[in-house]
């Protein structure tokens, strides 16, 4: 038993691939950086019998669930992982963005690309309406708030003549070729390079965040908000900053979602969704952006691959937050070198 | 002397609680000035209201003559006003660096949109958190603990990253409370030293402290609260023999602890 | 908005809303039981509450009353409603000290922060309500008609039909069983002791632990209980039968003051009444909101509750 432990300790990736990275020269690692962006790139051509899903087609699921999974893991995980405001409700700020192209593309006229912008400033008002009451009251009482904003929407949406009521919006429009490439349903591979062109741009906003200021504001207020305060800390410009960040990465996201899928419906967007977004945080690495990205790809990759994972699919993710929680707080690829931890109540050091 | 914390008539009820009642301080420049008290009097109160995280129900707060009543805590602390905590409160999963850098981030001006898109401003500003809290770590003697974790830190060493990261705000007070509290005699003597380097350096402190024998060391001046209100001010020596405290507290410490 | 049912319907109305207040008083128990001694919403406890459902439909089918075309005897009524509702209890109860022991013990010990416990929570509850839909093949499953629902007697419109008069002496028999427990063993004085202070009450000898899953099984077994009269009023369960309830429930204690134990009885009973008049005002489908608006703004304007205190900050 302890010998395996002992073979897995010695097989650290992140630490190994860290002491590579810190001793890279600048070329090695722009080679390095260019070589995995275009490898994403090129993704919808590697269908193969080994890494190719048994029965969706690979390129479809590159889009949805892949890469619309990854792209609002990262948004949530600036809310949830980074800043420790627990958010049940992120589905909402897809679907302001997804209803926001699907009405005013396919009844206005107006293009995905506006749509993009246009959702994600939606999804951002409604964050900052959600947030400022909501984001003053603790934890617990803020997370059902959330959740129950996220049920409002759907509600909304299912009622509202006009966003189409329990029928939906069918018939959205995707925005004209350019480089002659052709967006369409029938492809999903424009619509792929475009949410991962959508991904690699907010990973970039968040690198230049997360590492500096607001980043260590959002990590000093999920460990003691109270003292962060006392720190000079404004504590809650930068609660909201992150609600309203996440929710616009949501609504571009949804956006574009809209566009691909070229028909909604409110049963599109429940609570389920949410809790599929937060168990990739969770599984991931809650704050940690690149270990939220593997951990989001691997947990929507996982059950379009083994069919059997997919008919239990929440009921494993369920099951995987409550693992996660209880044995690996700090997710499958944690933030920082996993250090020991000591039992309150008897001092001995708990063993991971 | 310039008071720099003045605490005027300070009164604080808590429901049916009195707290503190009409409380009277200050702190000037250059000076180590402490707050002791038994158990319950109201000192960490007193840090809690002038620091912002309680309104007093009567009296004023006033930083550098200017009242900081009704300002909400992180202003006061960019205002000047500084602490550490009773049970050591640090953001355990930052290093040590970064916890010390969040304290230095508040002498900043560049915000979020700023380091969005990466203004020279906001490069600056992230080279001289940086760097002040590269230093503040060696001024305190833990700059070898810079890339650990806070909370796998030995206890000495996180109360220093504490004061570290207080020292950071460049506060015109820094309020310490109970710093030495599990340390042992050697650690306090040297943890007085500290202090003295601190105010030497240029910063005023307030200090909550139990323990006599450091307090009359390093202390320049003493107050004493008893349920809630002031009993006594002057030199530790006044103090000492002051009959009013000896009732209230001295009587019954122990010296040896 | 149409008063004039109201107004007619009055005691009608009212009667019900108190005998859903007393099931939702039950559960809400649970909840504000365990927010008292750790601070922590337990999301699952629906889902607690659903186990005891689906306990007392098993052993509806076991005893082979599915399909029953005449109501039982009174007397074998009463046994067999028993039998169920202790089977009840005991199911719910020990599921949640299982909950306790799975989801959150490991976190409290390693003194993990709030949002942990509350992804363990959401993650334990999720993992339950797939379970059932999976085993029960998300339908609707009724339960049988085991007791007559003629009125034995009536005040204007309230009709005092027995399942409704079962319902309220059980559950204010509980509730009473409860405040002794709390009040007069040894577990509920820890349960006290640990709610106010748990740092002092370990000095004092307080087996923390003990008291923690004592708590979870006190509040399962409540649940459980609520469970069978539930079956019994309403006569049909599904998989997700916890959500609405559960939201109802915590609302409930949340409107009371969450950790108060009065509060959580005040608030289930506001509640229930609340809900009954809202229903013929406002309209049926409305019901749900009228439960949702209340809970936001509680938590909004004044989230100590009717009689909690601010449990809002850590003291500094």
């Amino acid at each position: 038993m302890s010998s395996y432990k002992t073979v897995l300790s010695k097989i650290n990736l992140r630490d190994s691939f860290g002491a590579w990275w810190e001793n890279a020269t600048k070329r090695q690692r722009i080679i390095f950086r260019v070589a995995l962006i275009g490898l994403f790139y090129a993704l919808p051509f590697l269908d193969n019998p080994i890494i190719g899903t048994p029965e969706t087609n690979f390129q479809s699921v590159l889009f949805y669930p892949l890469a619309v999974f990854v792209v609002m893991a990262v948004g949530l995980n600036i809310v949830v992982g980074k800043s420790g405001i627990l958010d049940l409700g992120y589905v909402a700020f897809f679907a302001i963005g997804a209803y926001t192209h699907a009405v005013l593309g396919t009844f206005y006229g107006v293009n995905l690309w506006i749509n993009i912008i246009l959702g994600a400033a939606f999804a951002m008002v409604a964050g900052v309406i959600l947030g400022l009451p909501a984001l003053r009251l603790r934890g617990d009482y803020l997370a059902i708030i959330t959740l129950g904003f996220g049920e409002i929407v759907r509600i909304v949406a299912l009622n509202l003549e006009f966003t189409g009521g329990a029928a939906g919006i069918q018939g959205i429009p995707a925005p004209p070729n350019i480089f002659n490439v052709t967006f369409d349903v029938l492809d999903p591979k424009p619509h792929y390079w475009l949410m991962l062109t959508f991904t690699m741009l907010v990973v970039w906003m968040y690198m230049r965040l997360g590492k500096r200021r607001p980043g260590r504001a959002w990590e000093a207020i999920r460990e003691d908000e109270d003292v962060a305060e006392f720190m000079g800390v404004e504590t809650t410009k930068y609660k909201l900053w992150a609600f309203v960040l996440g929710g616009a990465i949501g609504g571009g996201a949804g956006a574009i979602y809209a566009s691909q899928v070229a028909s909604i419906l409110p049963d599109y967007f429940t609570l389920n969704v949410s809790i599929l977004v937060l168990a990739c945080v969770v599984f991931g690495g809650m704050g940690n952006i690149w270990g939220v990205i593997a951990g989001a790809a691997l947990l929507q990759y996982l059950p379009e691959k083994l069919r059997f994972l997919s008919e239990t699919r929440i009921l494993i993710f369920g099951l995987l937050m409550v693992v996660m929680m209880n044995i690996r707080p700090d997710g499958l690829f944690p933030r920082k070198k996993r250090e020991k931890v000591y039992d309150k109540v008897t001092g001995q050091e708990i063993s991971r | 002397m310039t008071k720099l914390l003045e605490v005027k008539n300070l009164t604080m009820e808590f429901g049916g609680v009195v707290a503190l009642k009409e409380v009277n301080l200050h702190v000037s420049a250059g000076e180590i000035a402490a707050l002791i008290g038994p158990n319950g009097a109201g000192k960490t109160t007193v840090f809690n209201v002038v620091t912002g995280y309680y309104q007093p129900t009567k009296g004023d707060v006033s930083l550098n003559s200017q009242s900081v009543l009704g300002l909400k805590p992180n202003k006061i602390a960019r205002l000047g006003l500084a602490r550490t905590f009773q049970n050591i409160r640090l953001f355990g999963d930052m290093t040590a660096l970064e916890n010390v850098m969040t304290g230095a981030d508040a002498r900043n001006k560049v915000g979020l949109i700023g380091s969005i898109f990466g203004t020279s401003t906001s490069r600056q500003d992230e080279k001289l958190s940086h760097s002040r809290a590269a230093e503040l770590l060696t001024f305190m003697g833990i700059s070898h603990r810079s890339g650990q974790l806070a909370r796998n830190l030995p206890y000495g060493d996180q109360r220093r990253l504490e004061i570290a990261r207080a020292l950071a705000l460049e506060p015109k007070v820094l309020l310490l409370d109970e710093p030495a509290a599990g340390f042992n005699p050697q650690e306090k003597v040297e943890l007085g030293e500290l202090i003295k380097k601190i105010r030497d350096a240029g910063f005023a402190v307030l200090l909550i402290e139990h323990d006599m024998s450091l307090v009359m060391k390093i202390s320049d001046r003493v107050s004493v609260l008893d349920f809630g209100q002031k009993i006594a001010e002057g030199t530790p020596s006044e103090i000492q023999s002051n009959q009013k405290v000896i009732d209230a507290y001295l009587g019954v410490v122990d010296n040896a602890s | 908005m149409d008063f004039s049912i109201l107004w007619s319907e009055f005691f009608g109305l009212t009667l019900d809303g108190i005998v859903v207040g007393a099931i939702y008083a039950l559960v809400s128990l649970g909840y504000t039981l365990v927010y008292g001694v750790l601070r922590l919403i337990n999301f699952a406890h629906s889902e607690i509450f659903m186990i005891g459902t689906f306990t007392s439909l098993g052993l509806s089918i076991v005893f082979g009353y599915t399909g029953l075309e005449e109501p039982l005897g009174i007397v074998l009524f009463f046994f067999v409603f028993l039998v169920m509702a202790l089977a009840s209890g005991i199911a719910s109860g020990m599921s949640a000290v299982l909950l306790e022991f799975v989801a959150y013990r490991r976190l409290r010990r390693r003194g993990a922060n709030c949002l942990s416990s509350l992804i363990s929570a959401i993650g334990a509850s999720f993992f339950l309500v797939e379970l059932f839909r999976l085993t029960t093949e998300s339908k609707d499953w009724d339960f049988p008609r085991m007791l007559s629902k003629d009125p034995v007697f009536s005040i204007s419109t309230a009709y005092f039909t027995l399942d409704k008069i079962i319902i309220l002496l059980g559950a204010f028999g509980l509730m009473f069983g409860l405040d002794r427990i709390i009040n007069t063993t040894r577990l509920g004085r820890g349960i006290r002791a640990v709610s106010q202070d748990e740092k002092t009450a370990i000095l004092m000898g307080v087996n923390v632990d003990r008291v923690i899953s004592f708590t979870f099984l006190l509040g399962g077994v409540l649940a459980g209980f609520a469970s069978t009269f539930y079956m019994l009023f309403y006569e049909s369960t599904k998989f997700n039968v916890g959500f609405l309830l559960g939201i109802s429930a915590f609302t409930a204690a949340v409107l009371g003051g969450i950790g108060n134990i009065r509060g959580a009885l005040v608030g289930s009973f506001v509640l229930g009444l609340l809900q009954q008049y809202s229903s013929v005002v406002l309209g049926y489908n409305w019901r749900d909101v009228v439960t949702f608006v209340i809970l936001v703004f509680v938590l909004l304007f004044k989230p100590t509750g009717l009689f909690g205190e601010a449990i809002q900050r850590a003291r500094v």
